[in-house]
């Protein structure tokens, strides 16, 4: 009887031992690959790294520097408006493919997969495509085609020309791969509400709208809030859609952090300042990341 | 009413989402004359194969997939074996600090990979990685082990502790309980896990772009873009790549979308 707690601690070390072998692979990856380059970055931004010559210690220079640049400004700007516009597309058509795949009863499984094809295919495939949709010729553009067919236009239209089409082409392209991650996240949400909630609505006269404002969306909440922010986090960093159909353009008008931190580092080799363009993403990406992981971590108990 | 609200809304939908994928595809059976000068708009006619037998004579395509391929095989199993085994520490072995590394493993996989290539590139030089496949070998499982770990986190979980009680009694080690009970009951959700690392990697652009230049190494998803800011304007070739890219993953998905539309949504909706 008195052996017995030894011996659980002895197992538990044992379990400790165990964990810390098991675990050992995922720690060297995560400190010599995330930790130690982020270190790195940190103290980069510090210089004034220039490819080609020994970095000097600079102190907070790079961040002045990029806090008044009005090129900068605007990447805040471009960015802020590709992100709040895209999101909000997403929740909204989310929310309407969900009402419909909800509405649908033999083959919803079949329907549900196919709208997420754009989901797993390669974002540079999404871009290419989305440039070929409006392109400016109508053999390969094909919204100039439709639109010259119906008569609707007598010209072709150079669509990503000019910085608010271009903007907006970015934009479509992004909401139209990542809606049908909300619309079946949000499916995934409404089968969770209680029916009863829906009955008792019922029978107290509610109609289809009213269940919707007062039952649906409230259901929906926590979803909402859990892929809005993992959606706002993934697209305020999007580097591939914005590269590949207009690297930035024309001008600036579509040059946002990611695409900018790397013209500046690998375009102009400016490392040091790159670096620090990256790093002011980074108190948005806490908050977000902080809000996000009080989410799911509670789920996971 | 409803009913026909739905039948809209579905059609709308599938219009949405069909007709940019089928735009991409009926161009890469077409012929240059037929892209340049608009002929046969909505379907190929005459229907040609020759964008894909110049894609693969003329171009540096194959290799480029043969680039992908080898990426994607080498960083799936990386990441298999080191987010299992962490996956299972974490659920299942009771260690001080378990719940820190779970909330580690969760912020890990929120980082956004375009915060850190500029660094990471320096360290891969030093390393002497870059401008080779070694790079994206070490890079991509930076963001695949952190979601294939959090995934099996979860799926070790959800496994009957009793069948590995059993095996403990009768005077297993942890390792071996792990390697001969658990592992084989998790296959499913390894399999999972490693299609997920397959397809991130497949798809993965900046990465590649930022570490490796040579037009021999390169991945699929960087040589789409050469071939479109090269100075070859063969818009077919360019089609029947994305649409030979494309279908691996839609494969692998076909295979386990069922799986997947249910576990990617788990963690959002519970609670």
């Amino acid at each position: 009887m008195s052996s017995r707690p030894r011996r659980r601690f002895g197992a538990r070390s044992r379990e400790t031992g165990t964990a810390l072998l098991f675990l050992l692979p995922l720690f060297v990856l995560v400190v010599g690959l995330i930790f130690y380059p982020f270190y790195r970055a940190v103290w980069l931004s510090l210089t004034d790294k220039l490819v080609g010559y020994p970095e000097r210690f600079v102190g907070l220079r790079n961040y002045i520097y990029v806090a008044n640049d009005d090129a900068f400004h605007q990447v805040v700007w471009n960015s802020l408006v590709f992100t709040v516009v895209s999101v909000a597309l997403k929740v909204v058509t989310g929310l309407a493919m969900a009402l419909v795949l909800s509405g649908v009863i033999r083959g919803r499984n079949f329907f549900r997969g196919l709208f997420l094809l754009p989901w797993i295919t390669s974002t540079v495939i999404i871009a290419l495509t989305w440039r070929w949709m409006f392109d400016a010729f109508p053999g390969r553009g094909f919204l100039n085609s439709f639109l010259l067919d119906l008569g609707l236009l007598s010209q072709p239209i150079a669509f990503m020309a000019t910085p608010a089409g271009a903007m907006a082409a970015v934009i479509i392209a992004n909401w139209w791969r990542a809606f049908p991650f909300f619309g079946v996240s949000f499916l995934a949400g409404m089968a969770s509400i209680p029916r009863e909630l829906y009955e008792a609505a019922s029978v107290d006269g509610a109609g289809a709208n009213r269940r919707f404002w007062h039952i649906t969306l409230p259901g929906l909440k926590h979803v909402m809030i859990v892929t809005t922010l993992l959606s706002f986090i993934l697209t305020i960093n999007d580097f591939n859609i914005i590269y590949v159909m207009t690297r930035g353009g024309p001008g600036s008008a579509t040059q946002v952090f990611s695409t900018y931190a790397y013209q500046v580092a690998f375009g102009q080799l400016r490392w040091g300042r790159g670096v620090t363009i990256s790093i002011f993403v980074v108190p948005l990406l806490v908050i977000g990341i902080i809000l996000i992981s009080r989410y799911l971590l509670r789920d996971r108990r | 009413m409803t009913r026909a609200l739905t039948w809209i809304g579905l059609a709308l939908f599938l219009l949405l989402i069909l007709v940019p994928f089928w735009w991409i595809a009926s161009m890469s059976f077409k012929t240059y004359e037929q892209i340049q000068f608009a002929t046969s708009i909505y379907v190929p006619r005459p229907f040609t194969w020759e964008n894909y037998t110049g894609l693969w004579t003329e171009t540096r395509f194959p290799l480029w997939l043969r680039n992908s391929v080898v990426t994607a095989l080498v960083v799936t199993l990386i990441t298999t074996v080191v987010a299992s085994l962490g996956g299972y520490a974490v659920a299942r072995l009771r260690f001080p600090g378990r719940e820190g590394v779970a909330s580690l493993i969760l912020i890990l996989y929120l980082i956004p990979p375009a915060l850190l290539f500029i660094p990471l590139y320096r360290v891969l030089a030093e390393l002497g990685a870059t401008n080779h496949l070694a790079a994206l070998f070490l890079s991509y499982p930076t963001f695949t082990v952190p979601f294939c770990t959090w995934l099996l986190i979860g799926f070790f979980k959800a496994l009957p502790e009793e069948l590995e009680e059993a095996a403990l009694i009768d005077g297993a080690g942890r390792v071996t309980a792990f390697a001969r009970v658990l592992l084989p009951l998790a296959a499913p959700g390894l399999v999972a896990s490693a299609i997920f690392a397959f397809t991130l990697s497949w798809n993965e652009f900046l990465y590649a772009l930022v570490f490796i230049q040579d037009e021999t190494r390169i991945t699929v998803p960087v040589g789409l873009n050469l071939l479109i800011y090269g100075d070859v304007f063969h818009w077919g070739q360019l089609m029947a790549a994305s649409v030979i890219t494309t279908i691996p993953v839609v494969a692998l998905y076909v295979f386990i979308h069922r799986w997947m539309t249910e576990g990617l949504v788990a963690g959002s909706v519970k609670g």
